[in-house]
């Protein structure tokens, strides 16, 4: 069985999160995934975490974990001759991913014209905060402006604390999952018609509808509550700490008597205060105060596994070592073990979605400009003395 | 020009809010999408629109299911008759995509297997969106909105400095996994171009989320070292955190990568002896000393608005974003200019601004061609002119309760 993408070649001119995640995606799923990076490498090569904690761009996490099953080419596409030699791949190429502001590739001269007017069936996938076009195109950016400036930010944590980021880099993983889902629309129609086209992927723009109801009951019925509400948007949604962590509860009406029964209260289910979920939502603060004595004296894999049997809505907060030792995960084959030739072996996730056992193979990140030469002479024809005056695009 | 999903049809069974965004998004680029909803249990969001009950064909009028369901065409059905089932399955037999969220063991106790379904057409991409996938200990375990992210590692990461967890402010793996699955059904597209079959697709959303921590995980398991939540700030920049402006409730973000930004940013805020003072002359004293130097920037971010802060430090080529709420999101030039809100009218619900579709494809774009259906509003459309059934048949699953122009909706209130 072939895999989805097999057959598919994409150059990814893609720095630090959301453009390697959307080419982690293609490569993922079969897709020949070149990986253009500047001379020394792609930023996230020196962003660590590294292993062991010594700084060394083979070893970045971020990097490991964002561009497996890639090659890596590094070229200087600044310099006339690494321009050329990306055209080239450009020409054998059915797509191309990269995030910079659109007044860098203005001045690259690598514009979505000029790479048609080398390939007409190239789908250039363009993610950046705010898009290819509007008054703050070319501001610049990264993954907290863009958790701000698309409103995720500002009903995240109290109202007491302020605004706060989620953890890790959430806006630039939310551009990369739009831009695969969106390049692939475009990759579908450019193999039915044999024309490509520029897919302008503004993460703000993505972001912005998601708010739950927010959206829609502001824009229909002018209604707005302005509130951060930390961890609880009720004492029945939201997180409390338990004995050795914390857990997540979110209760709907049909669960209020197996969520009682699992807690092993029968008499908060009987209690008058609390028979609706709007009589829940009126007497919040005792149930929350209910909540909060109960919670403290269970176990977080306990009461987990005794909600699942009751099916009563109980989480736990995951750590990072919950997730590596998760019966489910594990049974499901979602954590892969990778061996790399300098960072060793470590765990990573995937796929996103299962299409048969086939579908998506891993392989590790490559390392820095591993493949340059068999890519400049067998992708892009150049011949010999050409790729060695490139120079492999090691600095001067 | 046309669409991209121009000719592909879609039979939704997803209910509240990951898989109806997901799908109407393939209704947004082109797809003929079929919602179905059973007489006596439509989709919830109908019921959470604060529409008063008293107000006529009420259910039709919550901009929450209408946001999440425009371009899709509608069909009252119930399931759990097996003369509803076979309808179902005639319509499954001439559509390409069949997408469901039920509890794990809803379509097999339907009898809607994956089996069931390729039977009559071996073409058809079968998509389940369960929590926690239809395999494994925990398959049958309750996962709602907010459980997602706390079973996808997200939650232990977020929060204030050295603080406790922190949820994020919604639902966050629903929008996620509609996003992933227009990216899911079009990778399945393409394996079914290769191949010329059908298969089955399964998108666990704690799974799919998961993918947003992974450098976590793969740092976890080289260096067995948690990371506990840093708030605002960044690993290894600084400044990098959200300051208060002028105003209520008025944030901004400002994020200095390179000693140039960081210079910038001293001249704009008059203290420009702080990029040559030794303390924060590199990059690892900034970081060192980054509460300080947050303090010099927050005195004079509280005096000027938050946009305001965000354009003159912009100019001076600082990283810097408004900390925006929905009523400035819905009035961000930016956004208005990009077209990212437009004027929609239903016929029940009337006119109003709703999202565009959320991706701009230069030969092939999407567009919002339909207002979100009412309920049972194409069961002519579907039964008639698509499945062509003969009119008494038509008649026995509407004496039977099996479709229906009108919902029970005192089931309801």
């Amino acid at each position: 069985m072939p895999q989805p993408l097999s057959g598919l070649r994409v150059l990814e001119l893609g720095t630090f999160v959301s453009a390697p995640y959307c080419g982690k995606l293609f490569a993922g799923y079969g897709a020949e995934v070149i990986k253009v990076e500047p001379p020394g490498g792609d930023i996230s090569r020196v962003h660590g975490p590294f292993k062991d904690g010594v700084p060394n761009p083979e070893t970045s996490a971020l990097f490991l974990y964002l561009n497996t099953g890639k090659r890596s080419v590094e070229l200087d596409v600044r310099a006339p001759a690494g321009r050329e030699a990306f055209l080239r791949l450009v020409e054998k190429s059915d797509v191309v991913i990269e995030n910079f502001l659109p007044r860098d590739m203005r001045a690259l001269r690598l514009t979505y014209d000029a790479l048609k007017a080398v390939n007409p069936r190239v789908v250039l996938i363009s993610v950046t905060t705010f898009g290819q076009d509007g008054p703050y195109a070319d501001y610049l950016s990264n993954n907290l402006i863009a958790f701000a400036m698309g409103g995720q930010m500002f009903i995240t944590g109290t109202q007491e604390g302020g605004p706060v980021k989620n953890g890790g880099y959430q806006a630039d993983y939310q551009g990369g999952l739009n831009a695969f889902s969106a390049g692939m629309l475009a990759v579908l129609a450019a193999e039915r018609d044999g024309l490509g086209q520029h897919v302008d992927v503004s993460i703000q723009q993505c972001m912005a509808p998601l708010l739950e109801a927010t959206i829609p009951y502001y824009t229909y019925l002018g209604r707005w509550a302005g509130l951060r509400r930390g961890n609880h948007m009720a004492s029945f949604i939201g997180i409390y700490p338990c004995a050795d962590g914390h857990l997540g509860i979110h209760i709907m009406p049909r669960n209020w008597k197996p969520f009682t029964d699992v807690m092993g209260r029968p008499d908060l289910f009987d209690d008058p205060r609390f028979v609706t979920q709007a009589d829940r939502a009126q007497h919040n603060d005792d149930l929350m105060a209910e909540f909060y004595a109960w919670a403290a004296g269970e176990t977080k894999h306990d009461i987990y596994q005794r909600a699942g049997t009751g099916r009563a809505p109980i989480a736990f907060v995951h750590t990072m070592d919950d997730l590596l030792t998760s019966a489910q995960l594990n049974f499901r084959g979602f954590l892969q073990e990778i061996e790399h030739p300098v960072a060793g072996t470590a765990t990573y996730p995937g796929p996103p979605w299962w299409i048969g056992p086939d579908a998506w193979r891993h392989g590790r990140a490559p390392l820095l400009g591993e493949h340059t030469e068999p890519i400049l002479r067998e992708v892009a024809g150049l011949g010999a003395a050409d790729v060695a005056r490139l120079g492999s695009g090691v600095p001067a | 020009m046309t669409m991209p999903l121009d000719g592909i049809r879609v039979v939704d069974l997803t209910m509240v809010w990951a898989g109806p965004f997901g799908a109407r998004m393939l209704g947004d680029y082109g797809a003929e999408v079929i919602k179905v909803e059973s007489p006596r249990q439509w989709d919830l969001l109908r019921s959470l629109g604060l529409i008063p009950r008293t107000e006529a064909r009420w259910y039709n009028k919550s901009a929450y299911f209408n946001h999440n369901n425009r371009d899709k065409y509608a069909l009252a059905l119930d399931l759990n008759d097996p003369r509803g089932k076979d309808v179902l399955l005639q319509l499954c037999a001439v559509s390409d995509i069949l997408v469901e969220n039920f509890r794990t063991d809803v379509m097999d106790n339907l009898g809607l297997t994956y089996e069931a379904v390729r039977a009559v057409n071996p073409r058809i991409i079968y998509i389940s969106m369960p929590g926690h996938g239809k395999t494994g200990p925990e398959k049958d375990y309750v996962a709602y909105g907010s459980n997602v992210e706390q079973l996808a590692g997200l939650v232990s990461l977020s929060g204030y400095e050295s603080d406790e967890p922190m949820k994020t402010g919604f639902s966050y793996g629903d929008p996620m996994a509609g996003t992933a699955l227009v990216g899911a059904v079009a990778t399945a597209m393409r394996q079914r171009s290769l191949t010329g079959e059908g298969m089955y697709l399964e998108l666990a959303q704690r799974e799919n989320l998961t993918m947003f921590v992974g450098e976590y995980l793969v740092d976890y398991s080289m260096n067995r070292q948690a990371r506990p939540p840093i708030g605002n700030r960044h690993p290894t920049f600084a400044p990098h955190n959200r300051y208060q402006c002028a105003g209520e409730d008025r944030w901004v973000t400002i994020a200095c990568e390179t000693g140039a930004q960081f210079a910038a940013l001293c001249a704009v805020i008059g203290q420009p002896q702080l990029a040559a003072d030794p303390r924060f002359a590199t990059n690892a004293g900034r970081k060192a000393n980054e509460a300080e130097l947050d303090t010099f920037i927050e005195t004079w971010t509280r005096t000027r608005g938050h946009y305001e802060v965000m354009h003159l430090l912009q100019r001076a080529g600082v990283p810097t974003g408004a900390v925006l709420t929905t009523p400035e999101l819905l009035a961000d030039p930016h956004l208005r200019s990009r077209g990212a809100w437009v004027e929609h009218t239903h016929p029940d619900a009337g006119t109003w601004e709703m999202e565009a579709p959320p991706w701009k494809l230069s030969r092939t774009p999407g567009h919002i061609r339909m207002p979100a259906p009412g309920f049972g509003e194409h069961n002519s459309y579907v039964l008639r002119d698509l499945l062509r059934l003969p009119e008494e048949r038509i008649a026995e699953l509407y004496a039977a309760g099996i479709t229906a122009d009108d919902p029970d909706e005192s089931l309801h209130r």
